[in-house]
């Protein structure tokens, strides 16, 4: 299944090497930068999960099996908050 | 959905001259009568109302301002009327209120000119913002503004400061520790004294070059921040923040791209220092040192390598509250 973002949900801004997210409705900010910043770049629509990690073990050269716990924790979070769906 | 586009009164395209101008003009001062409610809204004894471009504050049974977009300032004094208290007002909340309406930012900083670039120092009251440019001054900083920054946010890249409207007021101690000459008590009430800018003040606009924090800790420090934290800093001066997204009538997306945009565009420190007066010196050299070095100039450092990813939470947009 492809992840999506939540476009309607918030509004984002990329201040020095983060990106600042806002939900629109509680005005609750979140912020991403490095590993979590590379997940959110390749959450474009046309990804997968193990996609998105496969990705990202091969940009940083990281074990694929650790990569993918942690994007699969880390996506769980997205969904938590509303910021992705999928 | 990304950064919108920011939906002000003001094209933002005026040179500093004029606003400089415009400034002066809308902030004229003549007495008056003034009305006891705004678009609808009554307004009492210690209260204060701002819609579209009018403001209305009564600070007490005495005293009372209004002031409407092209048509200055208006004041109405009752009997017992506090002209110390009206002066504080007028160049305080009513000059921030007035220069929302007309599209600038009011921002609670003091600021030092250097290098054709203002540097601001903010925190709360009684963070020493004017103690410290005073003591800048001595050391060949003229004085920028005291206590409230004015800032055009109109323009691309960093935002244009006005020069300051507030003559430097410091505490006894401040002008011991700061060798300030002091002049006239500003009133009893305050604990303060008018003071001449050590350094001398500057008149004309200068771009924004930085904004320090004040901070108190154990050690001298100057620490640049970046990200999130530039963003979120920049809205810890509630009161300003409030008035202007009130005078801006902005929706919280349009908010938040007209902060994300400052935060880019004004580099930021924190500067942390003990607040002791034995060391008060340090702080400052340490201060003036990081100017000369050209401090705003650095850029923040990069991260490599895979660590687990997560979701920073950064609590809760003013313009949401």
């Amino acid at each position: 299944m492809t992840i999506t973002k939540d476009g309607a949900r918030f509004v984002e801004t990329e201040i020095d090497d983060e990106v600042v997210l806002m939900d629109v409705e509680s005005g609750t900010f979140f912020s991403l930068a490095g590993t979590s910043l590379a997940v959110w770049r390749l959450i474009d629509g046309s990804r997968g999960e193990g996609e998105i990690a496969a990705a990202l073990a091969a940009d940083y050269d990281a074990p694929v099996e650790q990569v993918a716990a942690d994007v699969a924790a880390f996506l769980a979070e997205l969904r938590e908050a509303g910021l992705v769906t999928g | 959905m990304t950064d919108g586009g920011e939906t002000g009164k003001r094209p933002g395209t005026m040179s500093p001259e004029q606003a400089v101008l415009i400034l002066k003009r809308e902030s004229r001062v003549r007495s008056g009568t003034v009305p006891h409610a705004i678009a609808g809204v009554a307004v009492g004894p210690r209260q204060s109302w701002l819609a579209g471009d009018e403001f209305l504050l009564r600070p007490d049974e005495c005293l009372a301002f209004h002031y409407a977009r092209g048509q200055g300032i208006t004041v109405a004094r009752g009997d017992g009327a506090d002209a110390i208290a009206e002066n504080l007002w007028l160049n305080g909340s009513v000059y921030a209120a007035m220069a929302a309406i007309n599209g600038f930012l009011p921002f609670h900083a003091s600021a030092v000119a250097w290098d054709g670039r203002a540097v601001a120092f903010t925190g709360p009251g009684g963070a020493g913002k004017s103690t410290l440019i005073a003591a800048l001054g001595a050391r060949g900083f003229p004085m920028f503004c005291d206590d409230t920054l004015v800032l055009d946010i109109g323009g691309e890249g960093a935002p244009m400061a006005m020069p300051g409207h507030k003559r430097l007021k410091l505490t006894p101690a401040a002008l011991a520790l700061t060798g300030a000459a002091r002049q006239e008590e500003v009133g009893a009430q305050t604990g303060k004294f008018y003071a001449e800018p050590p350094g001398g003040d500057w008149q004309v606009p200068l771009p924004l070059g930085a904004l320090i924090f004040l901070e108190e800790g154990p050690d001298v420090s100057l620490r640049r921040i970046s990200g999130h934290e530039r963003f979120t800093r920049l809205q810890d001066d509630h009161y300003t923040a409030n008035i202007f997204a009130r005078a801006r009538n902005h929706t919280p997306a349009e908010a938040f791209a007209t902060w994300a945009r400052l935060a880019r565009a004004i580099p930021m420190l924190v500067f942390t220092r003990p607040r002791d007066e034995a060391r008060f010196g340090e702080g400052v050299d340490a201060v003036a040192k990081a100017l000369r070095d050209g401090l705003m100039n650095e850029g923040p450092a990069a991260a490599s390598g895979w660590t687990s990813p997560v979701l920073g939470a950064n609590g809760t947009d003013r313009a949401k509250e």
